[in-house]
């Protein structure tokens, strides 16, 4: 069995997902040791974004090693040293950055992440992947942003498949889908 | 009846295909009618129904100013005559729908009243299955069993 972990946390908007990632990286690095890395997959940006972002930088604290990489996610971990870990925060942002913003096609994406992964693993870097549902509301009509969606649904699913755990967050709530999913309490309702 | 909810691209069909190897597909990406599963119908096989957010939206476009009270009654009948054959004819039905009310209001007064119309299908729909899956990112749970 390999010896790092994958974390893989998805939700709505402001349910609560970087901030759970946060603290389970902490938490992590605190067990393990290492480094604590934040790889932002957001190219430097300003306005809302921007605000955005500081926003994050500001409440994450100064034990964070911040790495920016839109698209090129293996270049990132030639900065990180061994066994530490790792929040990417986020994939949708990059899968978009992949979609429209790169000569790569889906299968070039994908194998990119791939190798982050495995790369990592070899690394015992362990990691924590954020991203966003966006698979719960009327399909998209236009062509290439349906084409997007079928990306970001074939990477989580693959990624979903991956990891050691998977969270979804509702509400500040965090659902647990793996390992293991606690038995549901009777319904009292039935 | 069992029904397996989730979003576009979460896994639906691949699970609805490890529930059976007697599988008959009744879609509306190929082509169905809705009503026209009655001539699907076999023992001992499951007959999934998939695609219902194009016959909900065939439904509403055939009305000028679509009832969407006198819609969510068709479909219940719809519902119940499935359940039906269920207990009549010795075959299983599995509903496939899909979760589309989790995004900002559209602005377009068709799409509003599909995501009104696919809400209560599936309220109906989960009250009438035994067994429910949500699949989310190609995991399911079982939310009523």
């Amino acid at each position: 069995m390999r010896e790092s972990m994958l974390t893989f946390i998805s939700g709505g908007v402001r349910s609560g997902k970087s901030a759970l990632a946060e603290t389970l990286a902490c938490q992590n690095q605190q067990r393990k040791g290492g480094n604590l890395y934040y790889l932002a997959t957001a190219a430097p940006a300003d306005g809302e974004m921007g605000a955005r972002i500081r926003h994050h930088q500001q409440t994450r604290g100064p034990h964070w090693i911040t790495l920016e990489e839109p698209i090129q996610l293996t270049r990132a971990l030639q900065q990180v040293e061994p066994n530490s870990t790792l929040l990417l925060d986020c994939l949708t942002l990059w899968s978009s950055q992949v979609m429209f913003s790169s000569s790569l096609n889906e299968a070039q994406g994908l194998s990119l992440l791939d190798d982050f992964v495995q790369q990592s693993e070899r690394m015992q870097v362990d990691l924590l992947l954020v991203s966003n549902d966006l698979n719960e509301e009327l399909p998209p009509t236009d062509s290439q942003v349906r084409a997007w969606l079928i990306f970001q649904q074939l990477i989580h699913q693959r990624m979903v498949q991956r990891a050691d755990r998977a969270i979804q967050m509702l509400a500040g709530i965090a659902l647990e889908w793996k390992p293991s999913s606690p038995k549901r309490e009777s319904d009292p309702c039935n | 009846m069992q029904l397996i909810i989730g979003g576009s691209y979460s896994g639906k069909r691949a699970f609805a295909r490890q529930q059976s190897d007697a599988l008959i597909w009744h879609s509306a990406y190929q082509g169905d009618s809705l009503e026209s599963w009655h001539t699907r119908v076999l023992p001992n096989h499951q007959l999934v129904l998939e695609g219902w957010e194009c016959w909900l939206r065939d439904l509403l476009s055939a009305a000028d100013e679509p009832d969407l009270t006198t819609l969510r009654q068709t479909l219940q009948h719809e519902l119940r005559a499935l359940q039906q054959a269920e207990m009549e004819q010795g075959v299983a039905v599995c509903l496939i729908l899909l979760e589309i009310g989790r995004g900002i209001v559209p602005i377009d007064a068709h799409d509003r009243q599909l995501r009104d119309l696919n809400g209560w299908l599936s309220q109906d729909a989960a009250r009438l299955c035994d067994q429910i899956h949500y699949l989310w990112h190609g995991l399911a749970r079982a939310i009523k069993d």
